[in-house]
């Protein structure tokens, strides 16, 4: 825009940058003279700092220390200055620098020397602990905190084993389940029936057609407590066996004298028997087998009990409660019967005499169920599967019956003609009059001293039969007096004999027959005896009879008798032996030794007088000798006169 | 000549009135093994029975409507043993509860002239087949495990061949009329061979 006017002259001029330094009273401001080229040079080279260095986070120390250094060198600088204030401005540079020189210079003397460590050696500095101090409330709080913390992880530490712990027993009582389920399954037999476990502890699988069921139950033993101690018979798996089955049993069978009272029978015999306990078997093993075992009982006795009601027989059986009552002879009694404790109340002596302990026929029993098993195996045969298979189930034989067209007594000769209960009689009636025969034997063998009775027993009996060897001897003659020698049979109502003769004889089970027979025979021994000693000793037999028909009757037998002649025919004995009598012993002399004799007119001739006369009889009680063969062997010796 | 009546009274074999209770079933030949092992488990303890039977079917066919059916069996591995006759009544009709199939049964044991009285009585026979298997016992119950095969030439038992791929599983009790336990049992014992093989109450008319 131009406007008129003249132009403005503009002048430009830069600000006054110089410091006044003093204005004069006229207004004319003298300036500080502006610094020249050297001075400004010298004043940049001042403000050189060399304790400043590109590194700014050094240590306050060496910043001191240089400062201190610097100090006494800014001194010096001044000194300097005063000395020579037209130094060149590079003055204090080269001063800083050549100090520093100097101090790098001995820095790698000293390190240098350090390096051979002839000379120097680095040592630590011990710390100055009053630089580390820390006041003791924060040391105390910090410690136990840091105890916490440790503490803290401890107790974790212990709380994690003792879960694991308590986790491992739980786990060992799980598998203790486990293996012991395994122990019961291998030998009892268990099946899943839901959630349940239930076993069969009956003989049905072995044959047993009895109805009960025999099932139990397996239960897991929960409860256990943990804190306590674990007991030592502590198992994991218990059993829960049926109620009637609980307790034992077992057949008693015994044979007494005849009750007179019948109102004393089905009393309950509730003698509690104790088990032996095998060691390392186990509560639910010995419960089991318990329970089984009344089971056992439980169906002999049923059996018994019902063929005792079926069967007829010429005295009825009694069944009385637990009980069952038969005679087997007059007189005597058998019973037998189921004894089961529970095991709760104490047993009780209902029955008013204490029965002995030697009652108890063992054998029976343990026949009994022998018998029973029999039986149970007999249904399991294979002669009882059908073939064709479409048969029913019954004995091979028996379903040809109807295609051969048997009777009545063929069929019954295949069937099963014995049950149970008559062949346990049966034993029975053998066992009892076996032992009263040896009874009998014994009793007479500790009475009688001469003669002897000896018996043999054979050990190899049938539970129908045994035999006895019985010898009746004289003592210190046995090889000469041998001729009684009896083979008695006993049987289940009989006793066989067996003379050694050929003789044979049947008796009834009485037991004054066998007596009787036996006294007789011992009669019949020592005549017998007589005889044999005769041939021993050169007598001669002149009769000789077993059955003699003379004199006195005998109650028991008859009596034996012998007459022998000495060698030379001077004298003679007579025996006579009876088994109630005695015996009596003659001895016949020759007439010429007869006090008196008779002056007859028809004998006159001397030779008569070596005939035998007169008999005398001997006092045999009086006799010397232990026994009567050697009474006999000495009158023999005796009436034998020295050649 | 007239044929003969065909009798309408219920059939009694002697004085007990013996009835069958029967559960059939059927498993294929590669589970045989498994079932045999289940059942000799389960069963009595006895030596496994086997047995191999030839069954010829009669019948008497009269103007009515049924004919009437008689079942006579051998065995093949028995010569000696008698022939076995059998008569199948018709099933009860009970309660639909009961579980096990029921019917009439009389069994005889007849000598070796069994088909020929059969044939000079009238009867005809019907078709034969022959069943082999094994037989379990557990105490009344009966389990007959067979294969049954066609006869191909009739009285030739040498020449069969099976009549499918299976064997044939049968649980029977002989028992009197009347025991109805006895269907518990067998429905129970038939609950343990489950998985293996269902055994079941299968009536025969309705397979015709």
């Amino acid at each position: 825009m131009m406007s008129g006017g003249p132009a403005v002259r503009v002048s430009i001029e830069s600000s006054c940058e110089r410091q006044v330094q003093e204005v004069s009273l006229d207004g004319m401001e003298t300036y500080v003279p502006p610094l020249s080229m050297s001075q400004n040079l010298a004043k940049l080279a001042q403000r050189i700092d060399f304790g400043q260095s590109s590194d700014s986070d050094e240590e306050g120390l060496e910043r001191e220390s240089r400062e201190q250094w610097s100090k006494p060198e800014a001194e010096e600088d001044e000194g300097m200055v005063k000395f020579q204030p037209s130094l060149w401005p590079w003055d204090s540079v080269r001063n800083n620098l050549r100090s520093s020189l100097t101090e790098m210079c001995v820095l790698h003397d000293v390190l240098s020397v350090l390096k051979e460590k002839k000379y120097m050696a680095l040592d630590p500095v011990s710390q100055d602990p009053s630089v580390a101090k820390t006041p003791q409330v924060f040391q105390l709080i910090s410690k136990k905190k840091s105890l916490a913390t440790a503490a803290q992880l401890l107790l974790k530490g212990a709380e994690k084993l003792t879960k694991s712990v308590v986790e491992n027993q739980e786990q060992r009582r799980q598998r203790d389940f486990n293996s012991e389920l395994l122990r019961l399954r291998s030998q009892w037999k268990l099946r899943k029936v839901g959630d349940k476990i239930l076993g069969d502890l009956s003989y049905r699988s072995a044959g047993s057609l009895f109805p009960h069921h025999g099932t139990f139950e397996v239960i897991k033993n929960t409860d256990l407590d943990l804190d306590k101690k674990i007991p030592d018979d502590y198992c994991p798996l218990n059993v829960q066996i049926p109620s009637e089955l609980e307790g034992s049993a077992y057949i008693k069978v015994s044979i007494q004298k005849q009750s007179p009272d019948i109102g004393d029978l089905g009393t309950v015999n509730l003698f509690r028997r104790q088990a032996k306990t095998k060691p390392g078997s186990q509560m639910w093993h010995l419960r089991l087998e318990a329970a089984q075992n009344v089971l056992l009982c439980k169906e002999i006795f049923a059996q018994l009990s019902r063929e005792a009601v079926q069967i007829k027989s010429q005295i009825p059986h009694i069944v009385v409660k637990n009980q069952i009552i038969s005679q087997p002879f007059p007189g005597l009694q058998l019973s037998i019967s189921l004894c089961h404790s529970t095991g709760e109340k104490k047993s009780q002596r209902a029955s008013p005499d204490k029965s002995k302990p030697d009652d108890h026929l063992y054998v029976l029993e343990h026949n009994l169920h022998q018998l029973i098993r029999e039986f149970h195996k007999q249904t399991l045969s294979s002669v009882v599967m059908p073939h064709p298979a479409s048969a029913p189930f019954s004995h091979k034989r028996m379903r040809l019956a109807g295609p051969m067209a048997y009777d009545k007594a063929e069929i019954s000769s295949l069937q099963q003609n014995e049950g149970l209960l008559e062949k346990i009689i049966k034993q029975a009636k053998h066992i009892f009059l076996r032992s009263r025969t040896a009874r009998t034997i014994d009793s007479l063998a500790s009475r009688i001293e001469d003669p002897q009775i000896q018996a043999h027993w054979s050990n190899i009996n049938d539970v129908y039969e045994s035999s006895v060897k019985v010898l009746i001897t004289s003592q210190g003659y046995e090889q000469i007096c041998k001729s009684i020698q009896l083979q008695l049979n006993i049987g289940v109502e009989q006793i066989r004999v067996v003379h050694r003769d050929g003789r044979v004889i049947t008796l009834s089970h009485q037991e004054q027959e066998l007596q009787d027979f036996l006294l007789s025979q011992m009669s019949q021994h020592q005549v017998h005896a007589v005889q044999q000693l005769a041939k021993v000793m050169g007598w001669h037999v002149l009769s000789f009879s077993n059955h003699v028909g003379l004199g006195p009757i005998e109650s028991i037998g008859n009596a034996s008798a012998i007459t022998v002649a000495s060698p030379n025919g001077e004298y003679a004995i007579s025996v006579r032996n009876g088994p109630e009598s005695g015996c009596k012993v003659l001895v016949q002399f020759p007439r010429s030794q007869a006090k008196e004799l008779p002056k007859s007119d028809v004998v006159q001739d001397a030779k008569w007088t070596h005939l035998r006369g007169p008999y005398k009889e001997v006092h045999w009680g009086r006799m010397e000798g232990r026994n009567f063969v050697y009474k006999m062997e000495l009158l023999m010796a005796a009436l034998t006169p020295c050649p | 000549m007239e044929a003969p009546p065909v009798t309408v009274m219920p059939v009694t074999g002697g004085t007990i009135n013996m009835m069958e209770y029967l559960l059939q079933g059927s498993v294929l030949d590669q589970s045989l093994e498994s079932l045999l092992h289940r059942l000799r488990g389960l069963c009595d303890n006895m030596e496994p029975e086997s047995f191999a039977d030839h069954e010829l079917v009669y019948l008497l066919k009269g103007q009515q409507g049924n004919p009437f059916l008689l079942r006579a069996r051998r065995s093949l591995l028995h010569p000696t043993a008698p022939w076995h006759l059998r008569y199948l009544g018709q099933p009860e009709v009970g309660d639909k509860s009961r579980h096990a199939l029921v019917r009439n049964c009389v069994d005889v044991a007849a000598s070796h002239s069994l088909p020929e009285f059969l044939n000079e009585m009238g009867f005809r026979m019907d078709h034969e087949f022959v069943a082999k298997g094994q037989v379990f016992r557990k105490g009344m119950m009966k389990v007959v495990v067979s294969k049954l095969s066609r006869v191909l030439v009739p009285g030739n038992t040498e020449n069969t061949e099976p009549l499918s791929l299976s064997y044939l599983v049968e649980l029977s009790v002989l028992a009197p009329a009347g025991q109805d336990t006895v269907s518990e049992d067998m429905r129970s014992f038939a609950e343990q061979l489950k998985p293996l093989v269902h055994l079941e109450k299968i009536d025969p008319k309705r397979l015709m």
